[in-house]
């Protein structure tokens, strides 16, 4: 049985919510961490490499922030979103990509699947909710994405930088005003308890028990320097 | 048995000095690992201005798969003098020949190389204990 540590920040302004995971990937001596947290106000996130004007939706948006992960756009509303940092040799995360992501898919449709959905790798089949031309990351599916009632359920992304990991998820608890046509999750709109479906997940199907904890202080002024590149223009428009 | 007229980083990266110049590129074992042997999963690769100087061990470059954004780091020091023109548009060049035509940029030395380095049977013993 190993610990990490939890970190949960409902709420929380989209620089922050950017920033705290940039300081997380960065920090070598950060145990590994798992993050739960939503959005205030609502934003929407583009990723690493998309370029701003093949994301409709980025023009409308209240707040647009980007991330340091790859994939497609998401808008961070009617959700629960969260991160894990860790090293690269951890067993979750060592090997290729793609086996990674069927160990971390693995705990989290555990989870899932106590929420009353049947979840499973998306396989070869193309998905209803698949959608050309938004740039939304909800609307172009992967074999390695988890999905449910033929519709994407769970958005993911990494980034890899100095021997560790960052794994961005956005599991939906409905669509919203972009993100149309997700898998939903019936009767359960409360990201909070979506969250502890997915802890309970971890120590029983991972055998990780995850210690309530908080950003030290080197890591929340990290986020805070990180959080301001996040939302800066010139970041945002740079592709 | 991977090429023995190289240095490699413990991040898959590899270097070949010739005289002043140094030509870099990511390992067959770096591309397995971001697309499992699908070339189509390579999607994008950002690689730097001439004219930049790194140091040895900083990024210059980012390569993104359909599900993962990595680095790209140096392992020597210097300024950048050719960056290759057909990895942009043509990243199964990575797939099918990570060795040669699959370099990605060209540096003219201002530092020594660094000791950290490894050679091919370093980096082999690395890569079984991964495998």
């Amino acid at each position: 049985m190993e610990t990490w540590r939890l970190i949960t920040t409902w709420g929380a302004p989209p620089e922050f919510n950017m920033g705290l995971d940039g300081a997380l990937l960065e920090d070598p001596d950060t145990p590994p961490t798992l993050r739960f947290y939503t959005w205030t106000p609502a934003a929407l996130s583009l990723g690493y490499f998309q370029r701003y004007l093949e994301v409709p939706a980025a023009a409308e948006a209240f707040v647009v922030v980007r991330r340091v992960t790859g994939g497609g756009a998401i808008h961070h509303t009617n959700e629960l979103t969260f991160s894990i940092a860790a090293s690269l040799e951890h067993p979750l995360f060592e090997g290729p990509v793609t086996r990674s992501y069927e160990r971390v898919h693995d705990l989290l449709a555990h989870a899932l699947a106590k929420s009353g959905c049947e979840p499973s790798l998306r396989g070869d089949e193309a998905l209803l909710s698949d959608s050309d031309e938004t740039g939304m990351c909800f609307h172009h599916s992967t074999a390695l994405d988890l999905a449910w009632g033929g519709r994407k359920g769970v958005g993911s992304a990494q980034r890899r930088r100095d021997g560790r990991v960052l794994h961005h998820g956005s599991i939906k608890l409905g669509s919203s005003q972009y993100d149309t046509g997700v898998a939903e999750l019936e009767g359960l709109d409360d990201p909070a308890q979506l969250a502890s479906e997915i802890t309970a997940s971890f120590l029983e199907a991972g055998g990780i028990r995850l210690q309530p904890g908080v950003p030290t202080r080197a890591e929340r002024l990290r986020a805070d320097e990180l959080g301001e590149l996040a939302i800066d223009p010139d970041f945002v428009h740079r592709r | 048995m991977r090429p023995d007229d190289r240095h490699y980083l413990p991040s898959h990266e590899w270097v070949k000095i010739n005289e002043q110049t140094a030509t870099i590129g990511i390992t067959d074992f770096a591309v397995d690992e971001l697309c499992s042997g699908n070339e189509g999963d390579l999607v994008y690769c950002d690689l730097p201005e001439l004219g930049r100087v790194v140091d040895a061990g900083e990024t210059f470059g980012e390569i993104e798969s359909v599900k993962a954004v990595s680095d790209l780091n140096s392992p020597v020091g210097g300024e950048i003098v050719e960056v290759n023109p057909e990895i942009e548009d043509h990243l199964e060049i990575l797939s099918d020949d990570p060795w040669d035509r699959g370099w990605l940029i060209r540096i003219k030395l201002d530092q020594e190389m660094k000791s950290e380095l490894l050679d091919v049977s370093a980096y082999e013993e690395l890569i079984a204990e991964k495998e």
